[in-house]
């Protein structure tokens, strides 16, 4: 990989944090592992590997939802340097998976120093609406934030990606089995945090039930999201349609 | 201002307070929409952010006053924090109830702020739910699915997509929070039909997440009792298969759930799963 490519990476990791790209949207966006995947293999010339990479990963984030600020697990790294190890690296998607377990947590940590570190600015915010200078409030809002954003992200993400993939081979080989085993089975698991996160806000009242039938049709007819979703609509439909006849509240 | 303009402006709004013209609405709504959470912190959450978005709309009504000025940035400075597509509708409402101040209307800064806060729950709670509980891991299980042989398609589709419903939802909920006031959204959170919508969305959801659980969540026991010499009983696929298959990613996700709704935290949930997998990977009890 060569330092540009690397570079990129690393500003990929900054867009997929910042507000720059309309903040909810590179959230929704290149924060998500099937995106980063997809462009970390256009940044390396390998866009078809990224993108099974990047699905892989994020299938272990699927439902991961970040409420109050609080957010277990960066996906968006797990999925750039995931992505970039198994295409720089030569690692299988099992094993990009197994590494982008333990850099999703790591990664974590970036999101704690910066809620924490943006605390700082907002005095300054404070301190320009004093002196009646609105003019400059954007300062404060979102070009320190955001350059000190930078650095914390773009700088460990390029390091990571520029001298990771020299070792990861290495280091896959002195984890040897067992850990790489270990980290598979935490991966697999993974989705079941993310899949009762969202259930924290859905998961009520007369909807509960239609979470089995889901996974029981799901079990038993094999059949696929696309599928699901569209079944599940009907449900939904024919449900509140029921209880409109009925005249009955639908309870939320 | 144009007559074009002030004609099209009088035709959207109350036409009493016609202060603010659609160019500061929407540089407003810009500002919402891009920097939200350009400076997100503990101590604010989204303040600065909902601020930054108010900007716009304090330097118009106040154009002459700076002490006005101050005092209204001062107000919308405080603590924040809303799912930011469907709590766009907060800062055009916010908007809307500060021109009114503005021209004189009967309302003071202190119910400004009840309203504003008192909204920021509620619609959170609809927005996470519908938004990051529905709509995004859908699109992303389609996307998925989708990307199977490593179509490139996949991701772009989902961009593609993911970014029209963003942008839609957040201007037209900023635009409708500005132009029917804080009736008009009490009226909506009340109304049956939201009800009826959110209802619909929560089935929607909890049958998607269901499947999804069935499909993606992997666990399985590793354990193989040897009974005699050439007969095994292996635990995952003769005792748990036979009841319901997949029946231990269900049940881990009952029990994340569980957890987390008695308040354990996220990262917590995250390191007891670790340490499932550690215990359960060394012992082979899990595998």
């Amino acid at each position: 990989m060569s330092a540009i490519q690397a570079g990129l990476l690393g500003i990929l990791y900054y867009l997929g944090n910042s507000s720059i790209l309309a903040g909810p949207i590179g959230y929704y966006t290149v924060y998500r592992p099937l995106v980063g995947g997809f462009l970390t293999g256009l940044v390396l010339g390998d866009p078809v590997t990224g993108v099974m990479v990047g699905a892989t990963i994020n299938l272990m984030y699927i439902g991961f939802i970040s409420a109050g600020g609080a957010l277990p697990g960066d996906m968006c790294l797990a999925g750039i340097l995931g992505a970039a190890l198994a295409i720089t690296g030569g690692l299988d998607t099992e094993a990009a998976l197994a590494i982008a377990v333990p850099i999703g947590l790591i990664g974590t940590i970036l999101w704690f120093g910066r809620l924490t570190l943006d605390s700082i600015f907002v005095h300054i915010a404070d301190r320009y609406i004093e002196n009646n200078q609105p003019n400059k409030v954007w300062i404060p809002s979102v070009l320190l934030p955001q350059v000190m954003l930078f650095f914390m992200t773009a700088i460990p993400c390029f390091l990571a990606a520029y001298f990771g993939a020299n070792y990861i081979e290495g280091a896959i080989n002195a984890l040897g089995g067992t850990v790489l085993g270990i980290l598979i089975i935490i991966g697999g698991m993974m989705p079941a945090l993310g899949i009762g996160l969202t259930l924290l806000y859905i998961f009520k009242g007369e909807a509960r039930v239609f979470f089995f039938v889901g996974f029981l049709i799901a079990v038993y007819l094999e059949l696929s999201m696309i599928a699901v979703g569209f079944l599940a609509l009907c449900c939904a439909i024919i449900y509140t349609q029921i209880k409109n006849s009925k005249g009955g509240e639908v309870n939320v | 201002m144009s007559d074009m303009e002030n004609k099209e402006v009088v035709e959207e709004q109350k036409s009493a307070y016609n202060l603010l013209t659609k160019k500061d609405v929407k540089h407003s709504w810009i500002n919402w929409l891009f920097h939200n959470q350009a400076n997100y912190n503990y101590e604010r959450m989204m303040g600065i952010g909902f601020m930054h978005s108010m900007v716009p709309i304090a330097k118009k009504l106040y154009k002459e006053d700076v002490d006005k000025q101050r005092e209204m940035l001062k107000r919308h400075s405080g603590f924040f924090n809303c799912e930011p597509c469907l709590g766009s509708s907060i800062a055009g409402l916010t908007a809307a109830m500060e021109e009114q101040k503005a021209a004189g209307g009967d309302i003071d800064g202190e119910a400004i702020m009840s309203v504003k806060t008192g909204l920021m729950g509620p619609i959170s709670g609809i927005g996470d739910s519908v938004i990051q509980g529905v709509i995004v891991p859908l699109l992303l299980a389609f996307a998925i699915d989708m990307s199977g042989n490593g179509n490139v398609l996949a991701p772009i589709v989902y961009c593609l997509i993911m970014i029209a419903v963003v942008f839609g939802i957040s201007y037209s909920l900023y635009m409708m929070g500005y132009q029917k006031g804080s009736e008009a959204i009490l009226n909506v959170l009340e109304n049956g039909v939201v009800n009826k919508l959110i209802a619909g969305a929560n089935i929607m959801g909890c049958m998607v997440l269901g499947a999804l659980v069935a499909n993606y969540v992997s666990m399985s026991c590793g354990i193989v009792i040897q009974q005699s010499a050439d007969s095994a009983f292996n635990v995952q696929e003769q005792l748990f298969d036979a009841i319901v298959p997949n029946l231990l990613p269900l049940l881990m996700t009952l029990g994340c759930y569980k957890m987390l709704k008695k308040g354990l935290s996220s990262v917590k949930v995250l390191l007891i799963i670790v340490a499932i997998g550690v215990v359960g990977g060394l012992t082979g009890i899990l595998g």
